[in-house]
C-alpha cells in the first residue's frame, strides 16, 4: 500500500542563530534516508516545498467560487513542508521509514494510506 | 442446543483471530463468524467439533461474501483457493492460534486510545458494547462509534495484524495487560459469573497465560496471570445456593480452588523474582493476601491495607481509594474507615455504586442502622447486577431486625 508521510515542521528554527547548520542536517538526513530507501529497492518520490510565507489557500465557506487568501491553510507554528509518497508493505512499515525523517525543531510526520482501488 | 451454544462463545475467540488475520477485516471476521453460528445452531446433526466446524463454515461464508464484494478482490488472492477445503466437516483442519496477534493489533498505538480496550474485548471475546460502555462510563453510541472508527482506520492504514517485535512491545503491553484486567471486572460484573458474559472469565485466564509465556520478561503480565487465577479461584464461592453475592470476606474457603490459588502464587512469585513492581503484582497480591485464609483461618487486614497504600502510589483512582477505606475499616475500626471515606471527594462519588456500597457497609459495622439502611436504599437503587442486588436487599433488611 502507498503511504503519503506529510512533514509539518517549525520553519523558525531555521531561521535562528544556527539555522544554517541545523538545515544542512535536516538535509543530510533526508539524503541519507533517500538512500536507504533506494538501497531496500523501495517505490517512493516526494518533495521539499517553498516556505509556508509563499503559499496562496483557496477558501470555501459553502462550495461555489472560494476566495484567494495569502498564506497556509492551518493556522500553526508547525508548517507542511515537505512530504514523501512510499510503497511500504503495512502500516507499521510506513511509520518505521516516517520516523526517520528528521525533524529538529517542533513538528510532527503525518502517516496517511494513500487512497487505492 | 445450550451446550452448542457455550461452545460457539468459547470457539470465538480463536476463531475470530484465525479469520481475521486471514482476512484482515475485523468486520468481515465477525460477520462471518455470527453467519457461520447461525448454520451451527440450525443444524440438524450433531456437530462433534463445533470450532472446527465454524472456523471452516465462516471461512467459506467469508468468501462468498468477498467474492460479492469486487473492491475486495486484493484480500480474496491472500485467502487458500476454495476448492483446497473439500470436506471441511470430516477433515477439520486446525484453527491457527492467532489471538495474541489480534488482541496486539486491537492495541496498536496508532489507535485512539479509548478505543482500544473497548475494540479487543468486542471483536475477541465478544463483550457486548452496552457491557464495556458501562465499564468505561460512557454512553452506548459513543463507544461504538470508537469501535466502529477503529476497525475501519485497520483496514483503511492497513495496520498489520502481528505480534510486534520486543522493541516496540513497550508502547503496547500497558494496554494489551488493561485490557484482560477490565474485561475481568466485566466477567465479573455480575457477581454470579453466568448470563452473556460466561465464559469471558475462562478466556481471559487463557489469554493472560499466553501472555505471560509470550513476555517472560515482563513482571506484570505474570502479576496479570496470578491476578486472573486468584479471581477465579474464587468462582464457586461468590453466590450461595439462593443466587445471592457472597463477598469475598466471608466467602466458604472449602469452595475456593486451590489449584488456582497455586497458579497465582507461583506466578507472582516468578513476578517478584524480575523486581519489577507494577500496579497490576500489587492488585495480585491483595488477592493472594485474602486467599491466604484458606490456609490461616484469618483475614490480614493491616497487610492488605498496606498493599492498597502501595497501590495508590501506582493508581490513584476512585475504585482503590475506597476499597482502602474498606481495608480501614477491618485493619483498624467502621469508624475510620467512614472517616477516610468522608475525605475523598464524595460529590463525584454520588451515585458510583461501590461507593455507596462500601459506606453502607461500614456503617453498619460502627452500628449507625438508619444511616446504613438509607446508604442501601441508595445503592439498590443504583440497579446493581442482580446477585448483588439480593445482598445488598439482604443486608438492608438485617438492619432493620430486631436484635
Amino acid at each position: 500500500m502507498q503511504y503519503m508521510l506529510l512533514i509539518h515542521e517549525d520553519e523558525s528554527v531555521y531561521a535562528g542563530d544556527n539555522g544554517a547548520s541545523l538545515l544542512e542536517a535536516t538535509l543530510a538526513g533526508h539524503m541519507k534516508l533517500i538512500e536507504d530507501l533506494s538501497s531496500k529497492g523501495v517505490e517512493f518520490s516526494g518533495n521539499r516545498l517553498k516556505d509556508a510565507s509563499t503559499a496562496t489557500t483557496i477558501r470555501y465557506e459553502n462550495g461555489g467560487e472560494g476566495s484567494l487568501h495569502d498564506g497556509p491553510f492551518a493556522e500553526t507554528h508547525e508548517e507542511l513542508g515537505g512530504y514523501y509518497v512510499i510503497e511500504a508493505a503495512d502500516h507499521d512499515e510506513a511509520v518505521r521509514w516516517a520516523r526517520m525523517i528528521p525533524i529538529p525543531g517542533k513538528g510532527a510526520v503525518e502517516i496517511r494510506p494513500v487512497w487505492q482501488d | 442446543m445450550a451446550g452448542l451454544a457455550q461452545a460457539l462463545a468459547d470457539a470465538r475467540p480463536r476463531v475470530i483471530a484465525a479469520l481475521a488475520a486471514q482476512l484482515r477485516d475485523l468486520d468481515l471476521a465477525e460477520e462471518a463468524f455470527s453467519a457461520a453460528c447461525e448454520a451451527a445452531l440450525g443444524e440438524p446433526a450433531p456437530i462433534r467439533d463445533p470450532a472446527a466446524w465454524t472456523y471452516v463454515t465462516a471461512r467459506r461464508r467469508a468468501l462468498d461474501m468477498l467474492r460479492k464484494r469486487e473492491r475486495e478482490a486484493r484480500a480474496i488472492a491472500n485467502l487458500p483457493e476454495p476448492d483446497i477445503m473439500g470436506d471441511v466437516i470430516t477433515f477439520p483442519e486446525p484453527i491457527p492460534d492467532d489471538r495474541l496477534r489480534l488482541l496486539f493489533t486491537c492495541c496498536h498505538p496508532a489507535l485512539g486510545q479509548e478505543a482500544r480496550i473497548g475494540l479487543a474485548l468486542r471483536v475477541i471475546c465478544g463483550v457486548s458494547v452496552a457491557r464495556i460502555a458501562r465499564a468505561f462510563f460512557v454512553t452506548e453510541p459513543a463507544m461504538f462509534q470508537r469501535v466502529t472508527r477503529a476497525k475501519a482506520k485497520i483496514k483503511a492504514a492497513d495496520i498489520p495484524f502481528e505480534t510486534p517485535p520486543p522493541g516496540e512491545w513497550e508502547s503496547r503491553v500497558g494496554t494489551v495487560l488493561e485490557t484482560i484486567e477490565v474485561g475481568l471486572g466485566i466477567a465479573y460484573r455480575d457477581a454470579a459469573g453466568v448470563g452473556d458474559t460466561a465464559g469471558l472469565a475462562p478466556e481471559l485466564e487463557r489469554l493472560a497465560g499466553l501472555l505471560a509465556e509470550l513476555m517472560p520478561d515482563e513482571a506484570e503480565a505474570h502479576g496479570l496471570l496470578a491476578l486472573v487465577s486468584l479471581v477465579r479461584s474464587r468462582e464457586a464461592a461468590r453466590v450461595d445456593a439462593t443466587g445471592t453475592m457472597v463477598p469475598l470476606s466471608q466467602q466458604d474457603v472449602a469452595l475456593w480452588d486451590r489449584a488456582r490459588i497455586e497458579v497465582g502464587r507461583a506466578a507472582l512469585d516468578r513476578a517478584n523474582a524480575l523486581a519489577k513492581p507494577g500496579p497490576v503484582q500489587v492488585l495480585a497480591a491483595i488477592h493472594l493476601t485474602h486467599a491466604m485464609r484458606c490456609e490461616t483461618g484469618r483475614t490480614d487486614w493491616r497487610a492488605i491495607l498496606r498493599l492498597y497504600d502501595g497501590l495508590l502510589q501506582f493508581r490513584s483512582n476512585r475504585v482503590v481509594a475506597i476499597n482502602r477505606a474498606v481495608a480501614i475499616g477491618r485493619a483498624k475500626s467502621p469508624c475510620d474507615g467512614l472517616a477516610a471515606l468522608e475525605e475523598l471527594d464524595s460529590e463525584n462519588l454520588a451515585g458510583f455504586l461501590p461507593f455507596h456500597a462500601a459506606r453502607a457497609d461500614l456503617l453498619a459495622r460502627a452500628g449507625r442502622r438508619e444511616e446504613a439502611c438509607a446508604e442501601y436504599d441508595a445503592a439498590l437503587a443504583l440497579e446493581p447486577e442482580a446477585a448483588e442486588a439480593r445482598f445488598l436487599s439482604a443486608r438492608r433488611a438485617a438492619m432493620q431486625a430486631p436484635d
